[in-house]
């Protein structure tokens, strides 16, 4: 078990050198760089040549040839040793300090919107699971299918549209009511309200994926030898779902939980455009489009990071969850 | 795995006519189509889709009257009324002022008989562009699909039947690639584009390229773990001892045999593949106007309050062509899985 978990991270590393390396070079071939764009901001005849010169020399961005770039990288790589991320070009802070700043908002929406999916995914999946063929069952499924199918930006605008706009019940956008100071207990209820409608869009959204999941594996559990035993001792059909069942149903769910580990914090890039929440996604939307080098590699390194953790750590959730699965390799 | 396998044969199954009249013979295929056709949901799915496949491609061609970038010139007078205060000697008088604006494009107008679902911002049919923009919309996703599944079926095969070193290159690869996050990178390509002075309407078709090239990973591993495990069946074995080549090997016994896999894994991720294209298009990295794609159409909202609130005949429609259109596939695709489970008895 050590020794693979050792293995395993140590391709993980090997996987992270690979995607920053792809992905630093995609960045340094933008074709808008910051320095550019900043000179453009400030609008003024001030500029000579030199100071051009010497203020890309000063972003590192100077020598734009292949091996420019590479040096650049292998710069870049050991910053990163230093657990350096470097600066954020735009926001004028370490990119770290950057990213855990707007991450509260992004994972506040997943985390709570995760809750509810689970609380509302898994007893839906087993009563259509209990009642398969049943027009129960086609409902569930139906109505589920289009919550799969809806498109994220098309569905928040519409609740938007609906909930803020026509019936005034939530604020339409933004994190806090720029008008009122509110402080304390208010300030969270604030928040609340400007979250709820991400949170109920990334709910509707998500639930059907993880209702069919539950249905299959409880389809699955229900047709196994050891339900029939159950039914046969005579067991109240209740039990024989609750107890015995669904316990075999949580398997592949709990180890589901392990690969949700990128996308709670990850931060949703447009759900967050939609309603202007100040999340991560937003953010790293915004600093892409003003070519941040530093920001964009910190970030998508966290993504990809997370995303090798969560394949990780699902890997070995099947182990501690299923005492049946050995570890291969 | 598949039906073939399991099937018992008996002497007489190769005989066309059963010995016993009340017993009908039916092939794999035919059970699979039979699953799939009783199912209501699949053939609601299947409807849904042919009917936009139509609308898309049949609809311009029945009712030409608008083009996709065409606008309407035909004027519009527009009314706009304010309240004016003023004040004179010492009473505050009040009235309400109508300005009357000519307006050389017939934008934001109301469905009527013109347009049968009004016109956009730029006074372009809604309905038209509807047809112009699902035409990209599923040609774009059809192809993607398409060569994403090839890609990942030819490196899967290759990876899962040699094995060894290719093995381990493909699959590290494939982590790699399965690690770098897909919307950040292609905001980078998309910007890219930009730079290399990309015509408007082929941007789209450069970014699924590219799309394609980070996805493949995906199938590559389903149709590898699926040849891992063939190749350890008896009936390779045979094929083994009788000497066939590897080409029969992989396309008449291996393929085959991965195909219901893939094939339902296609249909449902045409659908996620519509709602990425569409997704671009909303961040105005896909199709850019004056060109039409369901993305595209419903972007303006992102900018224009007003239309979000008072337009829904030029956001609301797209829209619901997007959800009827991934609904559509998600139907087939779960039909299809259903009939293609040989553990199913229905």
């Amino acid at each position: 078990m050590f020794k693979y978990i050792i293995k395993r991270l140590a391709l993980a590393l090997l996987i992270l050198l690979g995607v920053s390396l792809i992905i630093y070079i995609l960045v340094r071939c933008m074709p808008y760089d910051y320095v550019t764009n900043k000179i453009a901001a400030l609008n003024t005849q001030a500029f000579d040549a030199t100071a051009i010169e010497k203020m890309y020399e000063m972003y590192g961005l100077s020598d734009n040839s292949f091996l420019g770039i590479i040096k650049g990288y292998i710069q870049w790589l050991g910053a990163l040793c230093r657990f350096d991320f470097g600066t954020s070009f735009v926001y004028g802070q370490p990119v770290l300090d950057v990213i855990v700043d707007h991450m509260g908002v992004s994972f506040a929406v997943a985390l709570i919107a995760t809750v509810f999916e689970f609380m509302i995914a898994i007893p839906l999946g087993i009563t259509a699971a209990t009642h398969q063929y049943s027009i129960r069952d086609y409902l569930v499924t139906i109505c589920v299918m289009i919550g799969i199918s809806l498109p994220s930006f098309f569905f928040g605008q519409v609740l938007k549209d609906l909930l803020a706009n026509k019936l005034g019940l939530f604020p339409p956008s933004g994190l806090v009511d720029a008008t009122a100071s509110h402080t304390g207990i208010a300030l969270f209820g604030d928040y609340f309200m400007h979250m709820f409608i991400p949170i109920l869009t990334v709910v509707i959204l998500s639930i059907g994926g993880r209702m069919r999941m539950t249905r299959t594996n409880m389809l699955e559990v229900l047709n196994s030898d050891y339900i029939r035993t159950a039914r046969a001792k005579g067991l109240k059909e209740s039990v024989v779902i609750n107890k015995h069942a669904f316990r075999n149903t949580l398997i592949p769910l709990v180890t589901s939980l392990a690969g949700l580990l990128p996308s709670l914090f990850s931060g949703a890039i447009i759900t967050e455009q939609v309603f202007d929440l100040p999340g991560i996604g937003n953010v790293a939307f915004k600093a892409m489009m003003q070519a941040d080098i530093p920001f964009i590699m910190g970030y998508n390194m966290f993504l990809a990071l997370l995303s090798v953790m969560g394949v990780l750590l699902a890997d070995l959730m099947y182990v501690i969850v299923d005492p049946r699965v050995k570890l291969t390799k | 795995m598949s039906q073939e396998n399991e099937k018992v044969v008996t002497p007489e199954a190769n005989a066309t006519e059963p010995h016993d009249k009340n017993v009908k013979l039916l092939s794999p295929g035919r059970m699979v189509a039979r699953r799939f056709f009783r199912s209501k949901l699949s053939m609601i799915g299947l409807l849904m889709i042919v009917g936009l496949f139509l609308f898309c491609w049949l609809g311009p061609v029945i009712y030409p009257v608008w083009g996709e970038t065409e606008q309407d010139f035909s004027g519009k007078t527009e009314y706009t009324y304010s309240l004016v205060t003023y004040e004179e000697n010492g009473e505050t008088h009040s009235f309400y002022q109508l300005v009357e604006t000519g307006k050389e494009i017939n934008s934001l107008a109301k469905p009527s008989k013109d347009h049968i679902l009004g016109t956009d911002k730029d006074g372009r049919d809604v309905f038209t562009r509807l047809m112009y923009g699902g035409r990209i919309s599923l040609a774009v996703s059809f192809i993607a699909v398409f060569a994403i599944n090839i890609l990942g079926v030819v490196l899967g095969g290759i990876s899962g039947y040699f094995g060894g070193v290719i093995d381990d290159v493909i699959m590290r690869i494939c982590d790699i690639l399965m690690c770098l996050p897909g919307f950040p990178i292609l905001l980078i390509i998309s910007t890219l584009l930009d730079a290399a002075n990309v015509a408007a309407n082929m941007r789209i078709y450069f970014l699924m390229a590219f799309l394609t090239l980070f996805s493949w990973p995906g199938t590559a591993r389903l149709v590898r773990g699926q040849i891992l495990f063939l190749r350890e069946q008896e009936y390779m074995v045979a094929a083994e001892a009788m000497g066939y080549s590897t080409s029969r090997k992989i396309f008449k016994h291996l393929i085959p045999n991965v195909m219901p896999q893939l094939i339902v894994s296609m249909t449902l991720s045409l659908g996620s593949m519509i709602l990425y294209e569409a997704s671009l298009s909303y961040l105005n990295m896909g199709v850019r106007a004056p060109f039409a794609a369901w993305g595209t159409m419903i972007n303006i909202v992102a900018e224009d309050s007003n239309i979000l609130q008072n337009f829904f005949n030029v956001w609301g429609p797209p829209g619901l062509c997007i959800i009827i259109a991934v609904l559509g596939f998600n139907f087939v695709g779960d039909g299809l899985r259903d009939a293609l489970d040989p553990k199913q008895r229905r």
